[in-house]
């Protein structure tokens, strides 16, 4: 019953996205420092590009290694002349780039500061305004608190992650995140958004009375096939999907719509145990058992401490 | 003022202990989501980095992932180990020495949640009459070497073995699959995922179990053994790399009644029977966690002392050690409580 309806919104989504095959969870490469550090599943691979018809930012990680990492990012269902790139240091001199768009993509090189960089492309078309967001995050120590940097207004319409997952973390499904849906620095109450899942799912949500969005992330992993992608130096597979977030505004005669994607993982519980977990633990408790036996004939004696001088 | 609040140093550390054990544990909420970014991220501590409300994590995971991703990467390309992959290793120790520089091995005996958490368990053991096993002079020489091999093994060479596509990329951070402090972390933050083993491969799976079977060991064997995980700990060694440079020193003088006590041995939770033996540097062994307890339970005046840059910090004083014993013994029995062991009832 569930495929089916999965199927329907294929269906429906397809002529949009010129989709040409179905959807499907990547097992991909990487910890979680490749999981959360950035949209779109931040590896280099082959992805199902058109899963959505809003605006979203890809960012495709290349390079030898980890000295010569390329991030490109490449927006899809928006045209944009420039990424803009968001430091958390704001008062860095790289606080705000302009990265101009190369074939391929916009080249992001890792400012000196490190840490998390807020992504956007915008379009403008008449009445028009559109607007992709995401995050990418460069592993560096002491890196300053991005979430200055985050409320930073950037565009008139925003989705604003509350917080973005940080190191050795990540979105993962059965999870409530939270976002902060606004419009001119405004929290939009009441505010309809759109979530959208490269597995399939599709939803919408609507924001609290201060502009907040609590998005439960869907556990759709075991409804798509899996395709084990090699390669990569991964503590293990690790599945991955994309979701994106998008809500639209009509203020002053414009039309402005706004989204904001990023990866997610599967259920924190996806390919664990915990029954299991709890046997091995209670198998070490009981291997230590012997060591709280009193040895049988030993008179217990009250020591008294404070006769004990040398 | 202090006095009456600290009137023991191991009051004092307990309360520092427990403090540190909220920034380590529940940093995050108490201090900000990002915390964990700007603090060391390499803290000579097993704060947990799956700990997802950590205010900080430790050096071991950094390295695992070092050694994993930059040099044993590079090297399986063929190439030179540059400056530009060894600089983020170099960095990542400096940064670790420049917090241990001034604390020494403290971190160990006041900052380690992992430390912490044995301590409570064992004065519950304490309070609930269980028996004391020690290490004797003999027997403790045969768990001292684990530490180094600990790090050798699964902090430095297993993920230098993954990166080099030798291994497999399940072993790319072996340690932390086996630390017990990722499961007491994330348990005392109501997070259960940590101890759900992986099923995703089997390498996986045997760390998963292995790690979990000395979690339940070592909680229960916390009740009768002082600190059972930190003997084996690799950062107690990483620690003990350093911990003859740092300007934080215990130092012991040579003193005639010292043939004839053995206290400062029986309060050393780390049964390092060097301290009452020897003298000098010998006496600062590389076991030692620097709580404190030996200066604390030292009968003389000014034998054993914690000195800063070599100033006293705390001096053993006789004064103090009567002060002492009046709340417990130096096993660390509560004053006038039937007890089920007397020292040479000990099990050895």
């Amino acid at each position: 019953m569930r495929m089916n309806a999965i199927g329907v919104l294929l269906l429906v989504f397809a002529p949009l996205s010129n989709a040409v095959e179905p959807p499907r969870a990547v097992v991909q490469g990487g910890h979680d420092h490749a999981a959360m550090s950035g949209a779109m599943g931040a590896r280099d691979m082959p992805r199902p590009t058109a899963w959505t018809e809003f605006p979203t930012l890809k960012t495709k990680m290349s390079g030898a290694n980890r000295e010569s990492r390329i991030i490109t990012v490449v927006p899809q269902n928006i045209v944009a002349a420039n990424i803009d790139a968001w430091s958390n240091n704001l008062q860095d001199a790289d606080a705000h780039r302009q990265l101009p768009m190369e074939l391929g993509g916009a080249r992001l090189d890792k400012p000196t500061t490190g840490g998390f960089q807020m992504l956007t492309a915008r379009e403008e078309q008449g009445d028009a305004v559109h607007v992709a967001s995401t995050v990418y995050y460069f592993g560096e120590r002491s890196a300053k608190n991005p979430t200055a940097m985050f409320m930073q207004q950037k565009n008139e319409l925003e989705i604003i992650p509350q917080p973005f997952p940080r190191e050795h973390s990540r979105y993962r499904a059965n999870e409530d995140w939270q976002f902060l849906a606004r419009f001119n620095g405004q929290p939009l109450a009441g505010q309809k958004v759109d979530l959208s899942t490269s597995n399939g799912s599709r939803m919408a949500l609507m924001t609290d009375a201060a502009g907040v969005l609590t998005v439960r992330v869907p556990d759709d992993f075991k409804m798509v096939e899996e395709v084990k992608q090699g390669g990569g130096h991964d503590h293990g597979a690790r599945k991955a999907a994309d979701l994106v977030l998008a809500t639209q505004h009509v203020a002053n005669g414009k039309t402005y719509l706004t989204a904001f994607n990023s990866a997610y993982g599967p259920d924190a519980f996806d390919q664990r145990n915990l029954a299991l977990g709890l046997g091995f633990t209670l198998l070490g408790m009981i291997g230590a058992t012997p060591l709280l036996r009193q040895r049988k004939n030993k008179k217990p004696v009250v020591v008294d401490t404070n006769n004990k001088e040398s | 003022m202090l006095k009456t609040i600290f009137p023991t140093l191991t009051r004092f550390r307990f309360t520092v202990q427990i403090l540190m054990l909220f920034v380590t544990v529940y940093g995050g909420v108490l201090l900000g989501t990002y915390t964990v970014d700007r603090i060391s991220q390499a803290l000579p501590s097993l704060a947990c980095a799956y700990d997802k409300s950590t205010g900080d994590h430790c050096i071991l995971i950094v390295n695992q992932h070092q050694f994993h991703h930059r040099i044993g990467e590079a090297l399986v390309k063929a190439q030179e180990i540059t400056y530009s992959i060894l600089i983020p290793t170099a960095i990542s120790v400096a940064t670790f020495f420049a917090f241990f520089f001034f604390l020494n091995k403290a971190f160990c005996g006041w900052v380690c949640p992992m430390g912490t958490v044995q301590e409570i368990v064992y004065r519950i053991g304490r309070k609930l009459g269980r028996p004391l096993h020690r290490f004797d002079r003999g027997n403790v020489g045969r768990v001292r070497p684990v530490k180094w091999l600990m790090l050798l093994v699964l902090v430095l060479g297993l993920p230098l073995l993954a990166g080099l596509g030798t291994v497999s990329n399940e072993l790319g951070d072996p340690f932390c699959q086996v630390c017990p402090s990722r499961l007491v972390t994330t348990l005392l933050t109501a997070d259960v995922e940590q101890i759900a083993v992986k099923t995703s491969g089997g390498i996986s799976f045997f760390l998963g179990a292995l790690g979990n079977t000395l979690f339940g060991f070592v909680i229960i064997a916390a009740l009768a053994v002082r600190q059972p995980f930190c003997r084996i700990c690799p950062l107690l060694s990483w620690n003990a790399l350093f911990q003859k440079i740092s300007p934080m020193q215990l130092v012991k003088k040579q003193n005639d009644k010292c043939d004839k006590c053995s206290v400062c041995e029986k309060a050393c939770p780390m049964d390092i029977h060097e301290i009452g033996r020897e003298h000098g540097r010998k006496a600062f062994h590389e076991d030692c966690t620097m709580c404190g307890r030996c200066v604390e339970f030292c009968p003389d005046d000014d034998v054993i002392q914690i000195k800063f840059f070599g100033v006293p910090l705390f001096r053993s004083s006789r004064e103090q050690y009567k002060q002492r014993v009046k709340y417990e013994s130096p096993e660390g029995m509560p004053k006038r409580r039937v007890i089920p062991i007397l020292p040479k009832q000990v099990h050895e």
